[in-house]
């Protein structure tokens, strides 16, 4: 069989047509993603500047930009930002890593994942934040509580998507295999895990916005510095241009975490 | 020529919590050194459940399964080849060839690659190299499938309807590839079909065999003028084995359901 490499040059009336209605409704798509963005800050200025809405509850996107500059003129934006980034990627990592090593132990044993299956299924649907005040006084306040709050959030999720992802390789590969005489390790390594790649990466989109959930929980509940602190401390003295300020800063790191998670998929479907 | 796989006398129990269910009852039966054997039987007889003791992924309840003299089936002599082709999504096509060898590293390993390259080229895939699973169609997914098989140099060959996936037209093409493929590397296979007319194009042997607990009937020898499986189709007497397993399947099919 050989497949026909079609020119441009042959491209007939209609394939021309065909084209340029993606354009179109490529450009159309784009178009309104931009024009809803400007048109909410527009809008937000505006009704805050014409005070319909009163900029010292809703604040306002000059307002943001001012308290940036002010944050990033006291040295102060980048500490914070790397405070809460760290807390996330560290907290982020040790769930992905460990929640993704207890999964391949259920796979192995069977009457194990049997024994703890109720257990998981009760630590999923305890809301973590309810361990608040243990976390601190096992761990102490600070960085180790944040931390292990956000590694609480991800890790259940973490071990059930990957658990059941692994049950569900195909049976028929796993007999080519054992007909090939391979040994159990071999099974793991050469089909059950490669296998389960997708379900990976769609666990890591998950964790990366839920690794987000844990940090600033944690520092809810307790913290000195961070984007979670710069909310909680600006709440508390009716500073809503620094709330509005920090989750702009959390919005964007959020998104540059979820584009580089985006990428390894991008990377890995090729 | 030498028995190479031989049945005796093999009863098998499937156990469930609530049964035990009686699949097999006293199946004796030999396949020969470059022998071509199908099975045929009603379906859910227990056709896969003979190729899984053969290939010692299950071991008989009582009597005895006989691999090229032994009694303690050694997988590597087996090359199992199923309906679906198994083939893994991520790795190309060369991974996926040489998988077995990945797993099994054997101490004759360049050779092996060698020859893997030369099957390859030899039934026209070495251009898809390179290539995903994905990218090929249903018919070059079992050659590569077979070759995958054929790699590990297995002495005996179980199939378990290798084609039953495939549109008409591919499994026709297909079967002729893998019976010359078979001959040219002069390997013995055991087959296990529903396709009355698939087993007669390919067999040397047919057994036919009752429904659960499956127990052999015939033992049906053929012999058919023709170079290939599509050939063998318009022998004169084609028609007449074709009628007699039709008849002895349909015979069953009755008996199973006054029962």
């Amino acid at each position: 069989m050989k497949n026909k490499k079609i020119t441009a040059t042959s491209f007939s009336k209609s394939h021309q047509l065909y084209v340029s209605k993606l354009k179109k409704d490529k450009f159309i798509v784009i178009f309104f993603r931009i024009f809803i963005l400007v048109a909410f800050i527009g809008l937000w200025e505006l009704l805050t500047y014409l005070k319909v809405l009163d900029p010292f509850f809703f604040s306002s996107p000059s307002r943001i930009v001012a308290t940036l500059g002010d944050l990033i003129s006291a040295g102060t934006l980048f500490h914070h930002a790397w405070v809460t980034l760290y807390e996330t990627l560290i907290g982020f990592a040790i769930a992905t890593v460990l929640g993704y090593l207890i999964a391949v132990a259920l796979w192995w044993n069977e009457k194990v994942r049997k024994i703890f299956e109720p257990y998981i299924i009760v630590l999923n649907s305890l809301p973590k934040i309810a361990l608040g005040p243990v976390i601190i006084l096992w761990v102490g306040a600070g960085t180790s509580a944040i931390v292990l709050m956000c590694v609480l959030i991800c890790i259940v999720i973490t071990t059930m998507s990957m658990l059941s992802a692994f049950i569900a390789c195909d049976e028929g590969k796993i007999l080519l295999l054992k007909s090939m005489h391979a040994n159990k390790f071999q099974i793991l390594w050469k089909c059950v895990l490669p296998n389960s790649m997708p379900d990976f990466i769609s666990v890591l989109k998950i964790n990366v916005g839920m690794a987000w959930v844990g940090s600033i929980m944690g520092e809810y509940l307790t913290s000195k510095a961070g984007l979670g602190y710069l909310i909680v401390y600006g709440g508390q003295i009716f500073k809503i241009d620094l709330v509005m300020t920090a989750t702009f800063v959390l919005c964007i790191l959020a998104f540059l975490m979820y584009f580089l998670v985006s990428l390894l998929e991008r990377r890995y479907k090729k | 020529m030498e028995n190479l796989l031989e049945f005796k006398n093999v009863n098998y129990f499937y156990q469930t919590k609530n049964d035990e269910i009686f699949a097999l009852d006293n199946i004796n039966f030999d396949v020969k050194e470059e022998e071509f054997v199908s099975l045929v039987g009603p379906s859910g007889c227990g056709k896969t459940t003979i190729l899984s003791l053969a290939a010692g992924l299950l071991k008989p309840s009582s009597g005895e399964v006989i691999l090229d003299g032994e009694k303690k089936i050694d997988t590597k002599k087996i090359g199992y080849m199923f309906q679906r082709d198994m083939l893994f999504d991520w790795r190309t096509v060369w991974k996926n060839v040489t998988l077995g060898l990945e797993l099994q590293k054997p101490k004759d390993l360049d050779r092996k690659l060698a020859f893997a390259e030369e099957l390859l080229k030899k039934y026209n895939l070495d251009g898809f190299k390179n290539r995903k699973p994905r990218s090929l169609s249903g018919g070059m997914r079992q050659r590569v499938a077979l070759i995958r098989t054929l790699v590990l140099e297995p002495k005996l060959l179980l199939l378990d309807e290798p084609f039953s996936a495939l549109d008409y037209q591919t499994r026709l093409t297909l079967c002729d590839d893998v019976a010359e493929i078979l001959k040219n590397e002069k390997k013995t296979a055991l087959l296990v079909t529903h396709d009355i007319s698939e087993a007669i194009s390919l067999s040397d042997k047919i057994i036919v065999l009752s429904s659960r607990p499956a127990k052999v009937k015939d033992e049906i020898h053929l012999n058919l003028n023709g170079e290939t499986p599509l050939k063998k189709r318009e022998d004169s007497s084609f028609g007449s084995y074709f009628d007699l397993i039709w008849r002895e399947l349909t015979n069953e099919e009755q008996k199973n359901n006054s029962d």
